[in-house]
């Protein structure tokens, strides 16, 4: 099932918004949720069944890497990094959501 | 590198899934849980599966569980289509065990057979002597050699197999050797034999208890002490349809058989016909090349002694290539017919069983068109459940195809056979393919009518041509096993021309190196003073005793090309008294003809040649090759085969080597043959065989034959009656409202089976309209299979009819009884 399944978000966002969290440093899963529900105030609250799949989907794509580390509270976790491949897809992506909210901001005025 | 992450990620699956496991529950423990555990598990692992697999996996989950809640289908489809995957396989695996498999020797592509040709179906051998010729003058075979495979030797404690081959015999081939070596050249000179024997594996494993220590030993064969100086590699299975104990220089078998007076001819003379030549291709010359430069040499050889010299063909060393094709692809031929019958069969047996599971699964089908579902996706998901089934059915196939082979051979042929009857990679390609074709076969187009806009409608239903289909060719294969059959029983009870019962033949045993002249020359006159008062016959060959002799015949003032060849055998007066072939013209042959040109024909050579009036004529024959008077003329006689007669010579015997003899069996005749063959060397035995005990062993392939038929026959009837069963008890199924009026309106059972069944019977006897026609033109191909009987034969066509219709009772009987038990109320009701 190669589908998003944050259906909260638009299409692909959810991609879009691990790649940018990433892009300030290696995080770990929890992190990137933790991130992404503060730096929003608490508007985007993405569980595991959305994050874990699209953190696999971006491994497969080879836009991020993984390895094991020690987390904050000494305990084993998984952190990720961006790639070169994966910097370069997060501003093509960006590209294309910026064009796409300008055109769906048109529509709505 | 999209695809290298997803090998990469699963060859690691385990690993990677237990990484995600702790992730998760890590995640989990840090704070709120959002969403469901496994749903994230499950949906983050998917992200790796190709999205093509993911979808026919999940095909194939549901045909699986379709399937495992149909057991009773389940189990009849894919035992049908196993059994009918496994005959044909079974089939490909001996044609490809003798048709594709070289000799098992070092680089066996460049190694050929060597065959001089007349036409190109008329192929044989050399002699010994051209056989020596062409090696030593050949510059494209970089070696040649002779063999003459399949010579019964005694050793101590039994017989054994040999071949004699050429001294480069090991050399050419390259064959390994477990022990010791293979011979060398100096071993086979002609006028200095050496003593020594190369042993099989086999041969040193069994009869050898694996001695270590075995080149170097002695061996006793024919009584004469040969060293054995070494054993072949446990791969080598030989170059001979069957399979070898012992390997001896040509010029060695002189010493076997010291008096032999055909050994000299076999040895040395450039006429002698003919021994198997082979030989490997020196580097860089292609087979065209080499043949050219053969046929000149051939040509050369032959200009020194005769004026007749013919073509020179070289082809692979498979068993088929081996100049024996002529008789075995036509076999090969009816058989792959038979099984692919059975096949078709059995596929119109599933597909119909396929088509009233579709029937029954309409609503279901048609709820998912009506909400929408792709048919080329349903299509593919019914497609899905035949390929699940053919698989299983074909590996069910290639099982069978593991023992099937072999044991037939053995039942059928001989369990002396050299070559290696399973599986390969060649037949798990075969059958693989089979598989998908059968699946495409029976599930396409059930899975096209089941998804038919619409739905199952029409009244000329393709059920009806798939029962048609499975009686009709159901009825060409039981006619052709009923053909065979009754043609074997037929040549059993046909009057051979000669006497067979009460008949036996008696065979002497004697150590090979006491067969010389004055032996014999003693052995025959003690026969006819010890036996004067019984007819005694004397001759080469046993009549049905699988051995024929052949030989160049011509008119005087016919030249020589215009030579033919006819059966030949040599014989005494006693021969024709014993064995009742009656004189028609002329007298008999009498014990002084031995030192005269005289001979007897049969009366299919006389009328052939001489338009009936022979006698007195004369033919060119024999040996010395020259004149002989026809003295008389016997009726025609079926001594050499049942199939046919062949114009024969019968030349008086010569009194130089031991023959048969045949009596009319009393227990006092016995033993006084045997006690001749006693005074001729005490250490003689004489083996007694009933003449008919022959006519079983002739007619054994025959036999095998009609079996298998018969077997392709029965399992072909039983997937038709079980087919019938099907299409009779599902359309009483379907109609159970209707007939549940009817009978509340009044009707009788009787209309009520007619009416439900009617339809379908149709189908049924059309089937049985088409076999008859189909096996009446297919039959012709079996004419030279039946001794005679006619390829129409009413006796077989219409044991079939009844055969078919005691079925066709059988399967309509349960489903006609539940008709008929039917209680209006409650089939109306049910809906």
């Amino acid at each position: 099932m190669g589908t998003d399944k944050s259906s909260e978000l638009l299409p692909g966002t959810l991609d879009l918004l691990v790649l940018k969290t990433l892009a300030r440093g290696r995080m770990h899963g929890y992190g990137i949720a933790q991130h992404l529900k503060t730096i929003s105030e608490d508007v985007l609250q993405v569980g595991e069944s959305s994050l874990y799949p699209a953190l696999q989907r971006l491994l497969l794509n080879g836009y991020v890497e993984a390895e094991w580390g020690v987390s904050e509270n000494n305990r084993r976790a998984r952190y990720y990094t961006l790639t070169a491949l994966g910097r370069k897809q997060l501003s093509a992506e960006r590209r294309e959501f910026d064009r796409m909210v300008l055109a769906i901001q048109k529509a709505l005025a | 590198m999209k695809l290298f992450r997803r090998v990469k990620y699963w060859l690691r699956a385990r690993q990677n899934q237990a990484d995600l496991a702790e992730e998760i529950e890590f995640h989990r423990s840090m704070g709120a849980a959002m969403g469901n555990t496994t749903r994230a598990r499950e949906d983050a692992r998917a992200v790796w599966i190709w999205p093509w697999l993911e979808s026919v996996m999940q095909d194939i989950r549901y045909a699986l569980r379709n399937l495992r809640a149909h057991p009773g289908f389940t189990a009849v489809a894919i035992l049908a289509l196993g059994c009918a995957i496994g005959l044909n396989t079974s089939l490909f695996t001996v044609f490809n065990a003798i048709a594709n498999r070289p000799w098992p020797v070092a680089d066996a592509g460049r190694v050929v057979n060597i065959l001089q040709f007349s036409d190109r179906h008329k192929t044989h051998g050399f002699s010994l002597e051209e056989s020596r010729y062409l090696d030593t003058h050949s510059k494209t075979i970089s070696g040649i050699f002779a063999m003459r495979s399949g010579q019964n030797v005694g050793i101590e404690g039994g017989k054994a197999v040999s071949s004699w081959v050429s001294g480069r015999y090991f050399d050419v081939l390259g064959i390994g050797m477990q022990q010791g070596r293979g011979f060398r050249a100096d071993e086979d000179v002609l006028d200095a034999p050496e003593p020594v024997v190369v042993v099989s594996y086999a041969f040193w494993q069994d009869r050898l208890g694996s001695d270590p220590h075995a080149v170097g030993k002695q061996l006793r064969i024919e009584d004469v002490p040969l060293t054995i100086v070494g054993v072949t590699a446990s791969d080598f299975s030989g170059t001979d349809a069957m399979s070898v104990d012992l390997y001896i220089p040509m010029s060695a078998a002189t010493l076997l058989q010291p008096h032999a007076e055909w050994m000299k001819d076999f040895l040395h003379s450039p006429d002698y016909c003919c021994t198997n030549v082979a030989g490997r291709l020196a580097p860089g010359v292609s087979r065209t090349q080499a043949e050219a430069e053969l046929a000149v040499l051939h040509q050369q050889f032959r200009a020194q002694t005769h004026d007749v010299s013919y073509g020179v063909l070289l082809t692979g060393t498979a068993f088929l290539n081996s100049g024996k094709s002529d008789k075995i692809i036509p076999v090969f031929a009816l058989m792959a017919l038979g099984v692919m019958l059975v096949l078709l069969l059995a596929c119109a047996n599933v597909g119909n069983l396929l088509l009233a599971r579709a029937a029954a699964r309409q609503h279901e089908i048609s709820v998912r068109l009506s909400v929408g579902a792709n048919r080329a996706r349903i299509v593919r998901q019914l497609l899905t459940e035949s390929l699940v089934l053919a698989c299983a059915a074909g590996a069910l196939g290639v099982g069978t195809a593991w023992w099937l082979p072999s044991l037939v051979f053995r039942y059928a042929i001989s369990d002396n056979l050299s070559f290696h009857l399973v599986p390969d990679s060649v037949v798990l390609v075969y059958a693989l393919a089979l598989s998908a074709a059968t699946c495409i076969i029976f599930g396409l187009a059930p899975s096209l009518h089941a998804t038919r806009p619409g739905g199952i409608r029409s009244r000329f239903s393709l059920r009806s041509v798939l029962l048609t289909a499975q009686v009709a060719l159901s009825v060409v294969l039981l006619v052709g096993a009923g053909l065979m059959t009754r043609g074997v029983e037929r040549a059993r009870t046909q009057d051979p021309g000669f006497k067979i019962s009460g008949v036996s033949i008696a065979q002497f045993d004697l150590p090979a190196n006491s067969y010389d002249k004055s032996r014999a020359r003693a052995f025959f006159a003690l026969l006819s003073r010890d036996l004067a008062q019984q007819p005694v016959g004397l001759t080469r060959l046993a009549p049905l005793g699988n051995g024929q002799n052949w030989t160049s015949f011509r008119l005087p003032g016919e030249t020589e090309k215009q030579a033919r060849t006819v059966l030949v055998h040599e014989v005494n007066r006693g021969y024709f008294d014993v064995l009742g072939i009656p004189l028609l013209e002329g007298r008999t042959l009498e014990d002084a003809d031995a030192n005269r040109s005289v001979v007897l024909i049969n009366q299919t050579l006389a009328n052939r040649f001489f338009d009936g009036n022979a006698l007195g004529k004369s033919v060119v024959a024999g040996k010395p090759y020259a004149p002989h008077e026809i003295v008389g003329i016997v009726k025609d006689a079926y001594t050499t085969g049942l199939d046919e007669i062949s114009p024969t010579i019968y030349f008086p015997i010569s009194g130089d080597s031991i023959a048969l003899a045949l009596f009319r069996a009393t227990p006092a005749t016995a033993d006084a043959i045997a006690g001749v063959a006693k005074q001729i060397d005490a250490r003689a035995g004489t083996t007694f065989t009933p003449l008919s005990a022959n006519l079983d062993k002739y007619l054994q392939a025959s036999r095998a034959g009609a079996a298998i038929a018969e077997g392709l026959g029965g399992f072909a009837l039983l997937l038709a009656t079980i087919g019938m069963f099907g299409v009779f008890a599902y359309c009483v199924e379907q109609r159970t409202k209707e007939i549940g009026i009817r009978m509340a309106l009044g009707a009788r059972p009787k209309q009520v089976i007619g009416l439900v069944l009617g339809s379908s019977s149709r189908a049924v006897l059309a089937g049985l309209l088409l076999g008859f026609l189909g096996a009446a033109a297919g039959s012709q191909l079996l004419r030279k299979l039946l001794f005679g009987l006619s390829p129409f034969d009413p006796v077989s066509y219409a044991m079939v009819a009844l055969l078919l219709a005691a079925a066709g009772l059988g399967a309509t009987f349960l489903p006609a009884r539940r008709a008929t038990k039917i209680d209006p109320m409650t089939a109306l009701r049910c809906e």
